[in-house]
């Protein structure tokens, strides 16, 4: 069967969060070493996925993740996916696949934007040229959001389901910091910490969450539920 | 059925008025996005015949309409220009007699300018101009104002649906906290109408309902000849006093919302109408509510509303205080929705006095059950008994009838919707 055009791009999408997610690993395998490991555990002792770990050398300077070219699509009324994490200076694409149209708003500091109401892909890449988050929303539908995370940080990625998120890394000392959307955490005592790769029984490094996630957006309700 | 087609038939004139807006731009990105419903029902009722038909039932059908019924046409577009302007028309037919067989529920253009940062976080401005619901209920969510968790709407949003409508402006301003990493939003509502003044005519002497029925403009919510009514036409202007309300909404996330909302339609009720001579309503009301959802499908709903209509035809206040609540427990288990809703209402009056009327008008509750069964967005199935015990004055006295009357309604209801609003 051929695969629907929007399975098509869905599958490219995918395909290139991937690599933003990995496009450290150019930069990786020039001084791969030793993996470092980070490892997020929510206040009752379950692993968290989805968490954005950053980790900067803690001395010297580092280059950050060359730029990589990313899509963010609009189906059935959301972004998909809800969250990137790119290198600074990186582009992405909005296309809205939707048989609606949508309009796209920032006011976050980090990148303030508006892509007048649109269906299709009429617009260039946006490029996102200062660090931080980034939250994505439509004017029209209330209930899209998104965010982009942009980091300087050479390394870079999610956690996966067991909670973890490992680079390969040249041997050193690394602070590590993460972010996700429903963190209540914000002391940088939780939030952020230092692991030294290249040590015996090192390389490994625990977060714990102490406070509760946000509740997760409701989802499975007809779209229909919010028109008033 | 034959009431069915003849009203199909009769809608069809307004159709194309529609249709043509849903078309009207040929460009994907300047398309409209529309949506038509189709709900047919099967009804099984045991109560008198509802005020739109000459009685005084609580329900939305009475006497000997048991049988297949239209539940309602509905035929909405919204239409984008520019970025920030949008204008949208609903309407519908009920199927009843009404003194037109269709016409329009809502019909408004809005102005969304894009969010803008400001202290502590993200701001958005929302003016809508025309006819429209003011953000009271909490029941009524879905496209067409109308309940995922019931057929029949609460007694508060019933009376809200037949004779409360804004048709001026209102200013929404929102506080986007959530899009700055806070747990809550706040927006602040206020509006400015006319043509209300006969908002309290079909309460003050029909009392409440559990109905889905909404008046549309210009429509009228009891029968001609009906005895002191004349027509019950809400959306009437008489006294020239713009009417105004004010509200807050304060939402958790998109787990939890609280609104509260004053309205005052500012109308003199001394004033007949020169075309109706229908009284000029002086109503006022609070309104509270709290909407709590779940992530595995519970949702509860509570609303209150308390508020008093008055007419001074002689110069003498004649002045119904009217409460009501609900509360709402709804599970969803995917496309299945099991809902059961408890509504308290009374009416009092007439009396003379600021606060309080002499007597009991109407007093009474009711219990809802129904079941949802809703596939995908074409296609719903619902099955719904309502059961209402009450007494009312206006039975006894300008219907013959018993005061105190038990009314239950079953009713199976197909609906189908298709559009890209959908």
């Amino acid at each position: 069967m051929r695969p629907h055009a929007r399975q098509i791009r869905l599958g490219v999408a995918s395909a290139l969060t991937w690599l933003a997610g990995l496009g450290c690993l150019g930069h990786i395998n020039r001084v791969a070493a030793a993996p470092l490991t980070v490892t997020v555990m929510l206040q009752d002792g379950r692993p968290l996925s989805g968490v954005v770990v950053t980790a900067h050398p803690a001395t010297g300077s580092a280059h950050s993740a060359p730029p990589v070219h990313v899509i963010m699509d609009q189906i059935d009324r959301a972004f998909v996916p809800d969250l990137l994490v790119i290198p600074t200076g990186s582009t992405v694409g909005f296309p809205n696949s939707d048989t609606v149209s949508h309009q796209i708003y920032s006011f976050s500091p980090a990148k303030r934007f508006q892509l007048p109401l649109y269906r299709g892909k009429p617009y260039a890449p946006v490029l996102f040229d200062q660090p931080g988050v980034v939250t994505l929303g439509c004017n029209i539908h209330d209930s899209m959001l998104a965010y982009v995370v942009v980091t300087d940080a050479p390394f870079f990625g999610r956690t996966n389901t067991t909670g973890s998120w490992t680079a390969e890394v040249s041997d050193g000392r690394y602070q590590v910091t993460i972010w996700h959307p429903r963190l209540r955490d914000n002391d940088p005592k939780i939030l952020q910490g230092e692991v030294t790769v290249g040590e015996p029984d090192g390389g490994t490094l625990t977060l714990h969450l102490v406070n509760q996630l946000k509740p997760a957006p409701l989802e499975g309700r007809p779209r229909s539920w919010d028109a008033y | 059925m034959g009431r069915l087609l003849d009203a199909c038939l009769s809608n069809a004139r307004l159709l194309p008025v529609l249709a043509l807006l849903a078309s009207g731009c040929r460009t994907p990105a300047m398309a409209a996005d529309w949506e038509l419903d189709l709900d047919g029902r099967l009804v099984s009722v045991e109560a008198p015949p509802p005020f739109i038909a000459g009685g005084f039932g609580s329900l939305r059908f009475g006497g000997n309409e048991s049988g297949l019924r239209i539940g309602r046409i509905r035929l909405a577009a919204t239409q984008t220009f520019g970025n920030l302007w949008s204008v949208h028309l609903d309407a519908s037919s009920w199927g009843d007699h009404d003194k037109i067989p269709a016409g329009l529920t809502e019909a408004w253009l809005q102005l969304r300018p894009y969010p803008f940062a400001g202290p502590f976080g993200g701001y958005r401005l929302r003016i809508k101009t025309g006819a429209f619901y003011a953000p009271i209920s909490l029941e009524n969510r879905t496209s067409g104002w109308e309940s995922p968790y019931s057929l029949s709407y609460s007694a508060i949003n019933s009376w809200l649906g037949e004779e409360v409508r804004t048709i001026g402006t209102e200013a929404q301003l929102d506080w986007l906290g959530t899009r700055s990493g806070q747990a809550f939003e706040i927006g602040l509502t206020a509006g400015l109408f006319g043509w209300n003044d006969g908002a309290g005519t079909a309460l003050a002497y029909g009392g409440f309902t559990l109905t889905d029925r909404q008046t549309v403009l210009w429509g009228r919510a009891g029968a001609p000849g009906t005895r002191l009514l004349n027509r019950a036409e809400p959306f009437r202007e008489m006294s020239g006093n713009a009417g105004a309300y004010g509200g807050v909404e304060v939402r958790y996330f998109d787990r939890v919302v609280l609104r509260f909302l004053r309205y005052d339609n500012d109308a003199n009720p001394g004033t007949p109408d020169p075309v109706t001579h229908a009284q000029s309503w002086s109503t006022t009301f609070d309104s509270a509510g709290v909407r709590a959802e779940s992530g595995n499908g519970w949702t509860v709903i509570g609303q209150y509303l308390n508020g008093g209509t008055y007419i001074s035809p002689t110069g003498e206040d004649r002045r119904w205080p009217f409460r009501a609540t609900f509360a709402l427990l709804s599970k969803r288990f995917g496309p299945h929705t099991f809902s059961v809703r408890y509504d308290r209402f009374e009416v009092d009056g007439p009396g003379d006095d600021e606060d309080e009327g002499s007597e009991v008008w109407q007093k009474g509750h009711a219990l809802t059950l129904a079941y949802i069964f809703q596939p995908g967005p074409q296609w719903r199935i619902t099955l719904e008994w309502l059961h209402v015990t009450g007494a009312s004055y206006s039975l006894e006295e300008f219907a013959d009838g018993p005061p105190l009357v038990r009314q239950t309604q079953v009713q199976l209801a197909l609906r189908y919707a298709v559009g890209p609003a959908r």
